[in-house]
C-alpha cells in the first residue's frame, strides 16, 4: 500500500470563544485595539494572578442533553451552534457518518470533579447531581457535539495537554486521506479550574501580573479558558487551507521544554515539509509564547534557527491567557484572521523585548499580505504541534 | 467504495502485547491460568526516572507496548505511538484533589506534571528517546477502536508502522460506586502497511458498525470485562488465536465499532 498524499485541507467555517468575546467582531476589535481580556479571577486562590475568563453568556444544554450541561459542555454547545451555517451546507454534501468529530481538551470535566470533590470533603458525599461519566469523562463532549451537529462519523478526544486542540487538524487530514471520512469538526475547549491554577503555581510558572511573552522581564503564564471549532472538508469553499501539520516529541522532560527547542523546531520543519514550502515562504508566526523563561527561550531559539529575525512573531497569550487544551485551536484561528484580514496584532506586555531571542517580535498592529502563517503549540510530555495555514 | 486490495484503511497487525493482573503476556493469557505473582506492572522499558514518575497505568501501557514492538521488530525510537485511555490519569488527579482539598496541602508539582492525560505517552517517548509522533486519545468504550483508527490514518499517510496501546486504571472509588468499576488493563498492537515489505500476522479493518460474528474473550472476572479497553484485549485474543471474522470492539457499550480480521497466509 502506497502512502496517501495529505493534501491541503479547506477550512470552510470556524468559530472562536475566549476572554475577548465570542463573535468575530468582538475578537477582532480587541486584537486591533491591543485590548487584553485578562482580569483578576472570580475565585480567590490566595495569591495574585490574572486570568482570561470567558464572560460570554453560555446557555445551558436543554432537553435530552440537559444532564450533560457542564460549563465546558455549554462552551461546546455554544461553539457548535455558532458553526451551524457552514455545517448545514456540509450536511448536504456529505453523509452524516462521513463527518467526523475530533476535539481536544486538557482538563475536560475536571472542574466538575473538582467541585464535586470539594463537596465530598465538606459533606462526606458527592453532590447528588454529579455523574462521573457525563461530567468528568472527555467522551461527554463528543456526545454533546455529535448530537448538536448531526455528525455521526468517527469521533474522539485528543488530550495531549496544551497541544490537544491542534492535533485534531492532523487527524482530519489523515482520515480524509485514508478515505474514512469526508469532513470533520475539529478544535477543542478548556475551562479554568482551581486545580490547574494551583498546579501551575506549584510549578512556580504563574505570573502575578498579565503575562509578558518574550519580554526580558517575563515571569510566567496567565491562565485562560475558551474554545474553537473549525469545519474542514475534502472539498469546499475554503476560508483558509490547512497546508501542513507537524507533530513531534521532545523526548526530553515531562514538563520542561528542550532547552534549544528541538521538538519545536522539528514540528515547524515537519509542517513546512508536508506543505512543500520553504522557510522564506512563511509570512508570520503565532507563537506558543506563554511568557515563562524556559518556554519562550526554547521557542525563540527554534524560530530563530529556521527564520532568523525575518518573520514577524506574535504571542496572543496576553489577550486570552493560556487556554491550555484550547490554545492550539484558538490560536490557529488567530492565524486565520491574519490571512483573511491582512493585519496582525501587537504582542501585549512584551516590552522591553528580550533582544537575546534573535526573533522579530511584533509589538504594533502590522498590516501586510500574510499568505502563509504558522501557529505553534507545545505541551507537557514534550508534545509539540505546529500548524501551517495558507490563503486559498 | 475502495476495492479490498487498494483500501487505504486496511492495515496489517505485526505484533501485540497485553498486561492485566495475573497476565503479563499474551501466552499466559491464552493459557487461561493466571500467574499469581503478576500483581503490578513493572514498566521495565521505562528509564528509572520515568518509571518512578509513571502511574500504574503508565507502567502497564509500557509493558504491553514493549511486547508488541518487540514482536513486530520495530524501532522504538522512531515508531509513532498512539496511546488510548478512557479516564487517563484520573487516579493521579484525585490524589491531587485529596491533597489540596482533603489535606489542605499545596499541590505537588511533580504530581501535577503527570496528571495530564498524555503523561504515559510522555514518559514512554522520553524513555524510548522517540522524537516523533505521539498522541493520547479518549473515547470511553470506543477508545480501542478510535485509537486503532488514528493509527490507521497514520499508516495510510506515512506508509510506516505505527504502535497503538490502550489501557485504563480502575476508576477512583471516591468518584464511582465500586460495583461499576474495573481492574487495570492494557493492550497494544503494531500496525503496518499492507505493502508486501512488512510481514504481518493478520489484516485489520476497523469500521463504525458491522455484523460481528466473533465472540469476545472470556474474562473470569466481571470487573475485567467492564474495563473500557476490554475490546482491545478481545481483538488481541482473536488475532493470537488466528481467528477470522468480525469482532465488536466495545462489548456493546459504545457506538458499535467493529474489527474485521483476516489471518495472514502462513501466520
Amino acid at each position: 500500500m502506497a502512502a496517501s498524499r495529505v493534501r491541503p485541507l479547506p477550512v470552510t467555517g470556524y468559530t472562536n470563544l475566549n476572554a475577548l468575546g465570542s463573535t468575530r467582531a468582538e475578537i477582532l476589535d480587541a486584537l486591533a485595539a491591543g485590548r487584553s481580556g485578562l482580569a483578576p479571577p472570580s475565585e480567590e486562590f490566595g495569591f495574585t494572578t490574572m486570568v482570561g475568563e470567558v464572560r460570554t453568556e453560555l446557555p445551558g444544554l436543554t432537553g435530552e442533553l440537559a444532564p450533560w450541561s457542564t460549563r465546558i459542555a455549554s462552551m461546546a454547545g455554544k461553539l457548535a451552534a455558532d458553526l451551524e451555517e457552514p455545517l448545514r451546507l456540509a450536511r448536504k454534501r456529505w453523509r452524516p457518518e462521513r463527518i467526523g468529530v475530533f476535539l481536544g481538551t486538557s482538563t475536560g470535566g475536571a472542574v466538575s470533579t473538582e467541585r464535586a470533590y470539594r463537596h465530598f470533603v465538606a459533606e462526606g458525599a458527592l453532590p447528588a447531581d454529579y455523574n462521573f461519566q457525563r461530567q468528568h469523562t472527555f467522551s461527554s463532549l463528543l456526545h454533546v457535539v455529535g448530537e448538536l451537529t448531526g455528525a455521526r462519523g468517527p469521533a474522539w478526544m485528543v488530550s495531549t495537554a496544551c497541544t490537544s486542540s491542534g492535533k485534531p487538524l492532523a487527524t482530519a487530514q489523515r482520515l480524509i486521506a485514508a478515505d474514512i471520512i469526508d469532513a470533520a469538526i475539529v478544535g477543542g475547549m478548556d475551562t479554568l479550574c482551581a486545580l490547574t491554577v494551583l498546579g501551575f503555581s506549584a510549578l512556580q510558572a504563574i505570573a502575578a501580573q498579565p503575562c509578558r511573552p518574550f519580554c526580558k522581564e517575563r515571569s510566567g503564564i496567565s491562565l485562560g479558558e475558551g474554545g474553537a471549532l473549525a469545519l474542514v472538508e475534502r472539498e469546499g469553499e475554503a476560508r483558509v487551507l490547512i497546508e501542513g501539520v507537524g507533530e513531534t516529541s521532545d523526548a526530553y522532560h515531562i514538563s520542561a521544554p528542550h532547552p534549544q527547542g528541538r521538538g519545536a523546531l522539528g514540528a515547524m520543519e515537519a509542517a513546512m515539509a508536508q506543505a512543500g514550502c520553504a522557510a522564506d515562504e512563511v509570512d508570520h508566526i503565532n507563537a506558543h509564547g506563554t511568557g515563562t523563561q524556559l518556554n519562550d527561550g526554547a521557542e525563540a531559539q527554534a524560530i530563530a534557527t529556521l527564520f532568523g529575525d525575518r518573520v514577524p512573531v506574535v504571542s496572543t497569550k496576553g489577550y486570552t491567557g493560556h487556554t491550555l487544551g484550547a490554545a492550539a485551536a484558538i490560536e490557529c484561528l488567530f492565524a486565520a484572521y491574519a490571512i483573511e484580514e491582512g493585519w496582525i496584532p501587537p504582542s501585549l506586555n512584551s516590552e522591553p523585548f528580550d533582544s537575546d531571542m534573535g526573533i522579530q517580535l511584533n509589538t504594533t498592529l502590522l498590516k501586510g499580505d500574510f499568505k502563509r502563517v504558522l501557529s505553534n503549540s507545545f505541551a507537557f510530555g514534550g508534545n509539540n504541534v505546529s500548524v501551517l495555514l495558507r490563503a486559498p | 467504495m475502495s476495492s479490498r486490495a487498494n483500501d487505504p484503511s486496511r492495515v496489517g497487525i505485526a505484533g501485540y502485547g497485553l498486561w492485566m493482573p495475573g497476565y503479563a503476556d499474551v501466552a499466559t493469557w491464552l493459557s487461561g491460568t493466571p500467574d499469581d505473582e503478576v500483581v503490578k506492572p513493572l514498566g521495565l522499558a521505562l528509564d528509572s526516572k520515568n518509571r518512578r514518575r509513571a502511574s500504574q497505568l503508565g507502567r502497564s501501557l509500557s509493558d504491553a507496548l514493549t511486547a508488541a514492538m518487540t514482536q513486530a521488530d520495530v524501532d522504538v525510537s522512531t515508531t509513532p505511538t498512539v496511546v488510548g485511555s478512557a479516564i487517563g490519569e484520573a487516579v493521579t488527579l484525585v490524589g491531587l484533589l485529596s491533597q489540596i482539598w482533603g489535606a489542605a496541602e499545596p499541590a505537588s508539582p511533580a504530581a501535577f506534571s503527570v496528571s495530564v492525560h498524555n503523561a504515559a505517552a510522555g514518559v514512554i517517548s522520553i524513555s524510548n528517546k522517540n522524537q516523533g509522533f505521539s498522541s493520547a486519545l479518549s473515547a470511553d468504550c470506543d477508545t480501542p477502536a478510535t485509537s486503532l483508527l488514528e493509527a490507521v490514518g497514520l499508516v495510510a499517510t506515512t506508509g510506516a508502522p505505527v504502535a497503538v496501546v490502550c489501557g485504563d486504571e480502575p476508576v477512583p472509588t471516591d468518584l464511582v460506586p465500586a460495583d461499576v468499576g474495573w481492574q487495570l488493563q492494557a493492550g497494544a498492537m503494531v500496525l503496518v502497511p499492507l505493502d508486501g515489505e512488512h510481514s504481518c500476522l493478520a489484516q485489520l479493518k476497523v469500521t463504525l458498525g458491522g455484523a460481528p460474528d466473533l465472540s469476545p474473550a472470556a474474562f473470569s472476572d466481571e470487573a475485567q470485562a467492564r474495563n473500557p479497553q476490554a475490546g482491545m484485549i478481545d481483538l488481541i485474543t482473536a488475532v493470537a488465536r488466528g481467528q477470522r471474522g468480525v469482532l465488536r470492539l466495545d462489548r456493546g457499550a459504545g457506538r458499535g465499532y467493529c474489527a474485521e480480521i483476516t489471518p495472514a497466509p502462513g501466520s
